[in-house]
């Protein structure tokens, strides 16, 4: 059971507060609603270069690091298609140069022209060293727009390309401050060995003042339901044939998430699931293969994915793997393939637990879920899933006209 | 309205409780470690192996510790992740060059369950002959994917002429893929596991039974006497470029072999290791990413081995900014040996230094790693106060004294890749 209590500032900021009495540390957790999806399809990247533009100082503070590694902290941040998060660690005692921080750079940043030169720069180094310059890269590149056809999920969060992070503009960057980062589209989490009725007060104490704003209103394209298969073919000068196939899942607050994360854990979470045994032990088909979900908040996917073995054609894997996808179909399930799923659930979810920060992370991602204490209660929701149910998303899901297979086909490197 | 250019008033870290974990006899020379306090129902278990890569010809303690769970006799490798996965168990094994780590993460009520497969499974390990083909094939894909990564053509090279030894400083090539003999698979792991076990570390609330337990089951696979590393590896100072067509990133490597914990140097020096390259607001992410965006990340480290270690710049910039990065590289350098580091900045450094010595102590599972870190060099967790008073006492003209004496340019093995 995580703890925690919630106050709500007037200008709408919520504040999530979980009592940690063994550590010396605290943590504040900042997440903004706001993620690559509520970008303009003509000026993709930004939410993400934008993470980068908020440690180049604030409105009253020159310089966003230097004053918390003073304090014997540190920070970073990552920016997802859904939300954007900040995180400091410092010792409890430092707390508040934390929030001294926190708060100027939610008030207004500095927006000088040299960090949004500079940042663009090391942006495009990320693109070039994340998705450019590393075998299969790229693949999210593809897999996003072969996937979804109106939905911005359809762009990756680093940006359609690298053009439209070097075009990006101070307006730009001033509006998108403007829209998104108020305090009505923010959840604090603050963990560490406090009293509530002192971190209430600091916190009114930094965070009261900010005006309010507006939280933006989020009218995204749908994206349809999917009607056809869709294959792509690309062709990489990478050592291996490599698959990924797509299949569409349900959005994060829907209950068949929950079976279609599970459904992913029996066929490909680890070395018992199914398709590793089958596709890799025992036909030695792929040199790897696994499955997996995104995770995102609206309709997300269902991954599974792996590297071909030499001499192993496309073809003869995909007939395999569409064997195998349809005898998980005609039959639950056994029990004892269940327990062994939620007994690993169960391990790294007290693993996970233990962590001061990713418990404040948690509490936030929960909260803009609808309710932190989900994080309490999610565990029954998996706990409640019967074979029966696994196998009717599986009926569900796994079925060619929902799914989008990526083929990276390996091309020798010479001219 | 509150003023909000100034500064909170700081806390200083005064004090850090270093807790010591238990340690019990395996056999005369071998130990295990224990670390009880853990609040929740989480453990984890290390064994360690004399079985690193400086064993054996090259690739074998690899393939070795990537076969573990690959079958007996009488169980497959399918049938006995099945039955450790059935326990919410996770599984970890990896080498270095002096040492292979095994390692599981269960719920404690688990453990010894868990261990019990893993013992069977690693004692009586056959060596099938499709499972070691299945393996060669595996790694033979993961090398020729690594071989189209700028960092890993890099990390190659550098491992080469920064050990510049016929043992540490070998790498493996694809065709050392096709020589894998079963039988030396078999040798090295009745030699180096089954009489190999050198450490055993625990970490969770178990009663002091349950600790016994996991001692009976280890026990046999404990060696007579610890093995002594001896050799002293001098790197060879070189500028070396390994080209990847097409690369739009060049990789970076600059290093040279130095000291481990052991040596009186090496506290001051992991603060100048600090100011150079080890924090976000380093010399080198300062003026290489935040001033001048080549890249997107630039680090400073000081690896360490039983009897040495080395010190290494790592990072990737776009491929026309190779040169001018490593002229930074070298201009950082010589200010840190010609100027003296403010006092502001240092003091930034310290305070720094000091919170991250607290995250580094905060929680059972990190202090078992803090005290990992210094019981290889028969140094106790009196180290970490000596850290602390080192930091405390650290001047200008120290820093400026160990550039000059460490961060000699001509020294330097340099390696790129792109």
């Amino acid at each position: 059971m995580i703890h925690f209590e919630r106050y709500i500032l007037k200008n709408g900021l919520t504040l999530l507060f979980h009592k940690d009495t063994t550590t010396p540390l605290a943590v504040v957790n900042t997440l903004f609603d706001v993620g690559a999806r509520d970008e303009s399809e003509e000026k993709t990247g930004f939410a993400h270069l934008f993470e980068h533009l908020m440690f180049g100082g604030s409105v009253n503070i020159p310089d966003f690091d230097a004053p918390l590694q003073m304090a014997g902290g540190e920070s970073n941040a990552f920016t997802s298609n859904d939300i954007t998060n900040y995180y400091d660690v410092l010792p409890k005692t430092n707390i508040e140069t934390a929030l001294w921080l926190e708060s100027d750079r939610m008030l207004s940043l500095a927006f000088t022209d040299k960090s949004l030169e500079v940042q663009r720069n090391v942006v495009i180094e990320e693109f070039k060293q994340r998705y450019l310059n590393q075998p299969y890269g790229d693949v999210w590149l593809e897999l996003r727009p072969l996937a979804y056809t109106k939905h911005p999920y359809k762009w990756a969060t680093i940006g359609k390309e690298i053009k439209h992070i070097e075009e990006a503009k101070m307006e730009d960057v001033k509006a998108f401050f403007k829209k998104h980062y108020c305090p009505a589209n923010a959840i604090l989490c603050i963990a560490g060995n406090f009293e509530f009725e002192e971190i209430k007060a600091l916190v009114e104490k930094w965070y009261g003042d900010i005006p309010a704003g507006i939280k933006p209103a989020r009218i995204l394209d749908a994206e349809p339901i999917q009607e056809e298969y869709r294959e792509k073919t690309i062709e990489r000068a990478v050592p291996t044939d490599a698959f990924y196939y797509a299949f569409k899942m349900p959005e994060r607050r829907n209950e068949l998430y929950y079976i279609a994360d599970l459904l992913s854990d029996a066929l490909g979470r680890d070395k018992s699931a199914r398709l590793y045994v089958s596709l890799k032990k025992e036909q030695q088909l792929t040199a790897e293969i696994g499955a997996y979900i995104t995770g995102s908040m609206d309709d997300g996917l269902l991954i599974i994915s792996g590297k071909l073995n030499e001499g192993v054609s496309f073809e003869q894997l995909d007939s395999a793997l569409w064997k195998e996808l349809e005898s998980f179909k005609q039959a639950e399930i056994s029990e004892a393939e269940l327990k062994r799923m939620m007994n690993k659930l169960r391990t790294s979810r007290e693993f996970e637990e233990q962590g001061l920060l990713n418990r404040a992370m948690n509490l936030c991602h929960f909260e803009l879920l609808g309710d932190a204490n989900g994080i309490n209660e999610e565990h029954q929701i998996y706990e409640a899933i019967q074979p029966s149910h696994i196998q009717e998303t599986a009926m569900h899901i796994l079925k060619k006209t929902n799914c989008s297979l990526l083929k990276v086909k390996a091309i020798s490197n010479d001219k | 309205m509150i003023n909000r250019t100034l500064t909170p008033e700081l806390n200083e870290i005064d004090q850090i409780d270093f807790i010591k974990p238990s340690i019990f006899d395996i056999s005369s020379s071998v130990k295990l470690y224990s670390m009880c306090e853990v609040p929740n129902q989480t453990s984890r278990l290390d064994l360690y192996f004399n079985a690193g890569t400086i064993l054996g010809d090259i690739g074998t303690a690899s393939f070795v510790n990537s076969l573990l769970l690959s079958g007996t006799n009488t169980k497959t490798s399918i049938e006995i992740n099945n039955e450790m996965d059935s326990l919410g168990a996770f599984f970890e094994s990896s080498v270095s060059n002096e040492n292979a780590l095994v390692s599981i993460y269960a719920l404690k009520e688990n453990m010894l369950a868990v261990l019990s497969i893993l013992k069977d499974a690693i004692e009586n390990v056959a060596f099938l002959e499709h499972e070691v083909i299945e393996l060669v094939n595996d790694r033979k894909q993961k090398f020729r994917i690594g071989m189209e990564k700028v960092s890993y053509l890099a990390q190659r090279s550098f491992q080469q002429k920064l050990f510049n030894h016929p043992i540490y400083g070998r790498i493996a090539e694809e065709s050392d893929f096709e020589n894998v003999s079963i039988s030396t698979l078999k040798r090295f792991h009745k030699d180096n596991y089954l009489h190999g076990l050198t450490k055993v570390v625990l970490i969770g609330a178990f009663s002091t039974d349950e600790i016994d337990e996991v001692i009976d089951m280890t026990g046999n696979w404990a060696m007579d006497a610890l093995p002594t590393f001896d050799e002293k590896c001098q790197n060879e100072p070189s500028k070396t470029h390994v080209n990847k067509e097409q690369a739009v990133q060049t990789a970076i490597r600059v290093g040279r072999m130095l000291f481990n914990k052991k040596d009186p140097d090496f506290i001051d020096f992991q603060i100048l290791n600090t100011i150079l390259g080890d924090y976000f607001g380093s010399r080198l992410m300062t003026n290489i990413r935040e001033d001048k965006g080549y890249t997107y990340g630039i680090g400073t480290m000081v690896a360490e081995l039983t009897e040495m270690g080395y010190f290494l710049v790592a990072t990737e910039v776009g491929s026309d900014k190779k040169d001018a990065t490593l002229h930074e590289i070298q201009f950082e350098f010589n200010r840190l040996q010609t100027e003296l580091v403010s006092e502001d900045e240092l003091q930034l450094v310290k305070n720094y230094m000091l919170g991250q010595l607290l995250k580094s102590a905060d929680g059972p599972y990190a202090m078992m790693d803090l005290f990992l870190h210094v019981e290889p060099f028969n140094i106790g967790l009196e180290y970490y106060n000596q850290c602390i008073e080192s930091i405390n006492k650290i001047t200008p003209e120290r820093i400026k004294e160990l550039a000059i004496k460490y961060l000699n340019w001509d020294k330097m093995t340099i390696v790129t890749a792109g």
